[in-house]
């Protein structure tokens, strides 16, 4: 269970561009279901993935990760759990250009000192899950979007994290490209992987993927509903 | 052996970040290369110069009486050394038959000698390498040069002489005193110079002083004098260096701070990125140290060995024109190679170390930011 308490985040506190992105949020997101933050842009969603993810720490109000609570750990702590137990997509997918599929996709596990030649076979087999195997040595900006999306997809997994974040994971692709990502989710999920979407594509919050549909606005959570 | 990959890893994903930005990194190690190679050519031909001078002081005598006469330079009768010799704390006098000859068809200076221990034989000589080079002469050929009255003399060549220091080989002839006197028109009677050995170097002045007052003709020459004018010669030549020296620091510290004030958009990003997937901040600072290490210790032993070869096997080309002085040392010699190794460290300290840190500083900054930034 990952629950968040009374939640603010406030950007550049105390200067004269202060902007409040998140008010007092309180939330519970149960593991192994898939859970969907809904909203029009600026309504405070990728804040809170932040939040959960690990990325940034609230300025007020405590978050608990089943049961731990992680708002106040060291910064070494929150990249170990960064690391080991979320995986993340991003919306303009954020690989590194110039370097391969396959070296994106290892680079998240670069930290944990696996030997080359497993980190490689294990990266290969996740660009294989994909049909992306032999686009591995391709450098990334010769991918297409799609393609792109799905190395960002395996970069995620590498790590084979409990809890993927993903946020506006549709946002570039075009309607086959979202179903496409839509049924890697729903396999995702029945392996058991917790996760936790972002977006304002009705293609995801209308999903039958979604367990609970959290819909939020101007920083504040306005529906949490479990379907 | 975790940790060990764990480098490696980071080791490998620097060097593919290096060849990512070719086009950059190649004008960032350009600009070092060439900032090092000016840095170290100025200390290697400095400390060279510095050597050259060490090594001809090392040969001279502790007082050379010279004859003046209203100012200019005239033989000495070598009849004055006997008069000096019983002068106290003087341990010999030595007459020296020494000059200079230039020739015209080469348009070179040569300095002649007669040495004070195993001189060759009369009609065969010894030569520089310098000489060697220009004419082409070899041991067992035969050479010739113009004599004062403009008549030609012809000599066998013994050996080519092959000193450690060049500076005082380079353009040398060494010849029998009957073949010098012969040459130069100077008579039996005379000599060049008188060298004196003396017991106590604090006497250097006492002696001096007697022999100027039994000769007021003379002009006695000390050591320590010596020891100004190669100071003056050397240190003028350095002191210009030192101008380009001072040129090059400049431009470092400039280069250096310019790296140190930021990052690119890009790099920034993938900054976040990295830390958004779970690389530590140490793991980043950890990156860009190897980063900045492979460009500052590629572009410093790149710029050190191409001093070396500008300084040692090219004779400092590219500073030749500020060193027109050298134009009256024809033949052309070179420095002796040599390295002051504690020099190399203070430059190394002085340029690998602070770039290393430049680089590290900016990456700091941005490590140190909340990696959800990368998610906007």
């Amino acid at each position: 269970m990952i629950s968040l308490c009374d939640i603010a985040k406030i950007f550049n506190a105390g200067k004269t561009n202060e902007f409040s992105a998140l008010h007092n949020v309180s939330l519970n997101l149960r593991m192994r279901e898939t859970i969907v933050l809904k909203g029009p842009s600026g309504s405070g969603k990728t804040t809170l993935l932040g939040l959960v993810g690990c990325m940034a720490r609230p300025t007020t109000g405590r978050i608990f990760l089943n049961d731990r609570e992680i708002t106040s750990l060291p910064e070494r702590f929150l990249t170990e759990i960064r690391r080991s137990t979320f995986g993340f997509i991003f919306q303009q997918f954020n690989l590194i250009k110039g370097i391969s599929a396959l070296e994106n996709v290892m680079i998240p596990a670069y930290p944990t000192g696996e030997k080359n030649s497993l980190l490689r076979k294990r990266g290969l087999e996740k660009l294989e899950m994909f049909d992306l195997g032999k686009r591995a040595n391709t450098r990334i900006e010769f991918l297409s979007g799609g393609e792109a999306q799905r190395v960002a997809i395996a970069r995620a997994l590498i790590n084979n994290p409990a809890i993927i974040i993903a946020d506006e994971p549709t946002a570039h692709l075009d309607s086959k490209l979202s179903n496409e990502f839509m049924e890697i989710m729903k396999d995702l999920k029945a392996a058991g992987t917790t996760i936790i979407l972002a977006s304002h594509d009705p293609i995801v919050y209308n999903s039958a993927l979604a367990d609970q549909v959290v819909e939020m606005r101007d920083g504040q959570v306005v529906k949490d509903g479990r379907l | 052996m975790a940790a060990i990959e764990h480098h490696r890893h980071i080791l490998d994903f620097t060097l593919s970040s290096l060849l990512r930005r070719k086009g950059k990194n190649a004008a960032l190690l350009s600009v070092y290369t060439l900032i090092i190679f000016i840095l170290a050519s100025v200390l290697f031909f400095t400390h060279a110069l510095k050597r050259e001078a060490a090594l001809v002081l090392k040969e001279a005598p502790e007082i050379i009486v010279q004859r003046t006469l209203t100012g200019r330079y005239q033989p000495i009768p070598t009849a004055w050394g006997d008069k000096i010799r019983e002068i106290n704390g003087v341990i010999s006098v030595r007459p020296r038959l020494w000059g200079y000859q230039y020739d015209n068809v080469y348009q070179a200076n040569y300095t002649l000698t007669v040495p004070a221990g195993n001189p060759p034989e009369p009609g065969s000589i010894d030569i520089g390498s310098g000489i060697s080079r220009m004419r082409a002469a070899h041991p067992d050929d035969i050479i010739a040069f113009t004599g004062h009255d403009g008549l030609p003399r012809t000599f066998i060549i013994r050996n080519i002489l092959d000193n450690e220091s060049q500076l005082l080989t380079s353009d040398l002839i060494v010849l029998s005193e009957k073949d010098y006197r012969d040459f130069s028109g100077i008579p039996a009677e005379q000599a060049t110079d008188l060298a004196l050995r003396v017991r106590n170097p604090r006497e250097y002045t006492t002696i001096a002083e007697k022999i100027t007052q039994m000769y007021p003709e003379t002009r006695p020459i000390v050591r320590t004098e010596i020891q100004r004018t190669y100071d003056a010669v050397f240190g003028w030549r350095s002191g210009l260096l030192i101008v380009i020296f001072s040129a090059a620091a400049l431009a470092f510290v400039i280069f250096a701070w310019d790296k140190a004030t930021g990052l690119s958009a890009e790099e920034r990003r993938e900054i976040g990125i990295l830390k958004a997937v779970g690389w530590e901040t140490s793991d980043i600072l950890l990156m860009k140290f190897w980063e900045g290490t492979v460009v500052s210790l590629t572009s410093f032993l790149v710029g050190t060995i191409l001093a070396y070869v500008h300084v040692f096997l090219t004779s400092a080309a590219l500073f030749a024109p500020v060193l027109k002085g050298w134009s009256t040392l024809y033949p052309t010699f070179r420095l002796t190679p040599f390295i002051d190794f504690g020099q190399m460290a203070t430059l190394f300290f002085l340029t690998v170390v602070p770039y290393t840190v430049t680089t590290i500083v900016p990456s700091w900054r941005a490590a140190t930011i909340d990696p959800d930034a990368v998610m906007r």
